[in-house]
């Protein structure tokens, strides 16, 4: 009778790595059986772009449709990095709590299959992409994210230009 | 026999606070895992904007960590296996709040990755450390009951053998 009622510190202890281990078996799983499964080791480093992840516009296609004019450049930064350099005749649209108020105002003028390409600065900086998702959820389909963009373009030698004019 | 269903209503507050701590940490596991396992890659990317774990780690556990999740939440609500779910939920909202501390602290602007894995829905904030602080003192309650709970009937048991 003493003994039939097993401590809960053991019963924890085989409980929770058999949580984790069919949560593993259902996981990948479930991920192998998607169409659009993710790599179980994901390419993460920052010149190769990002892993299972549409969002990211790889340079070269980027400088193409910058030449081809065929793409919107929204720079995510704050002002004053924009005035300090940007993407030439890129617009400036900084992330932060005013966007939800300025992007109707020129959402207007943006047809909505535009290809429009957000960076920032750095290669885990999160204003591109998180700007790149709300364009998305706002019905702009066609946004990507050039990560890292600012140093990738400036360093591909790319064309750019100075000056706060330009924000929308 | 005053005292005996008074002793009976007190066991009965125990049991629906003990109730509403399950139901209130499945709710809110279920509710973070659905996103996270619609999108996975989404996900991914939360996971790696953390910069926290490894890069060869980061999609393996955009993968399984939700499911992890939605068991536990599963768990917790029809009540079984509660030792290792409450141990786990505890363990998660403590390295939860730990990232996001952590990341606040050195000031990296990310998105939470809680409750959406669109960085547009939610930054990581004081707000989500101190709910993420709440939902560990929820855990930490079922912790003490399921254990308190568990280690009074074992001490009873003893007591009639």
């Amino acid at each position: 009778m003493r003994n039939r009622e097993r401590s809960p510190w053991r019963q924890a202890l085989r409980q929770v790595p058999l949580i984790i281990f069919m949560a593993g078996v259902v996981g990948l799983g479930a991920n192998w059986l998607r169409t659009d499964s993710l790599p179980l080791v994901g390419e993460w480093s920052v010149k190769t772009g990002t892993a299972g992840d549409s969002l990211a516009i790889p340079l070269a296609e980027a400088a193409r449709l910058f030449s081809e004019q065929a793409a919107l450049f929204i720079d995510a930064r704050y002002e004053e990095d924009y005035a300090d350099g940007h993407i030439k005749g890129a617009l400036n649209l900084p992330w932060d709590d005013d966007v939800h108020t300025v992007f109707p105002e020129i959402a207007g003028a943006i047809p909505s299959d535009r290809v429009i390409i957000t960076y920032c600065d750095g290669e885990t900086c999160y204003l591109s992409y998180a700007l790149a998702v709300f364009l998305r959820e706002k019905g702009f389909e066609k946004a990507r994210e050039l990560v890292n963009g600012w140093t990738v373009w400036r360093d591909a030698g790319l064309p750019v230009e100075e000056g706060a004019a330009g924000s929308p | 026999m005053k005292n005996a269903s008074a002793y009976e209503k007190k066991l009965d507050i125990a049991g629906i606070a003990y109730r509403a701590a399950r139901w209130i940490l499945g709710a809110v596991f279920i509710c973070a895992s659905i996103h996270k396992i619609l999108d996975p890659a989404a996900f991914a990317r939360a996971v790696y904007l953390y910069q926290i774990l490894p890069d060869g780690l980061v999609n393996l556990t955009a993968l399984i960590l939700p499911w992890v999740e939605l068991f536990l939440g599963v768990l917790l609500i029809i009540g079984i296996w509660m030792p290792g779910a409450a141990v786990l939920s505890t363990l998660l909202f403590m390295v939860f709040m730990g990232a996001l501390s952590y990341n606040l602290a050195r000031g990296l602007d990310i998105g939470c990755g809680c409750f959406s894995t669109s960085p547009a829905a939610e930054a990581a904030s004081i707000r989500t450390v101190v709910r993420d602080g709440m939902f560990l003192a929820v855990s930490l309650y079922l912790l003490c009951a399921t254990f308190g709970a568990a280690s009074l009937r074992g001490l009873r048991k003893r007591g009639d053998s």
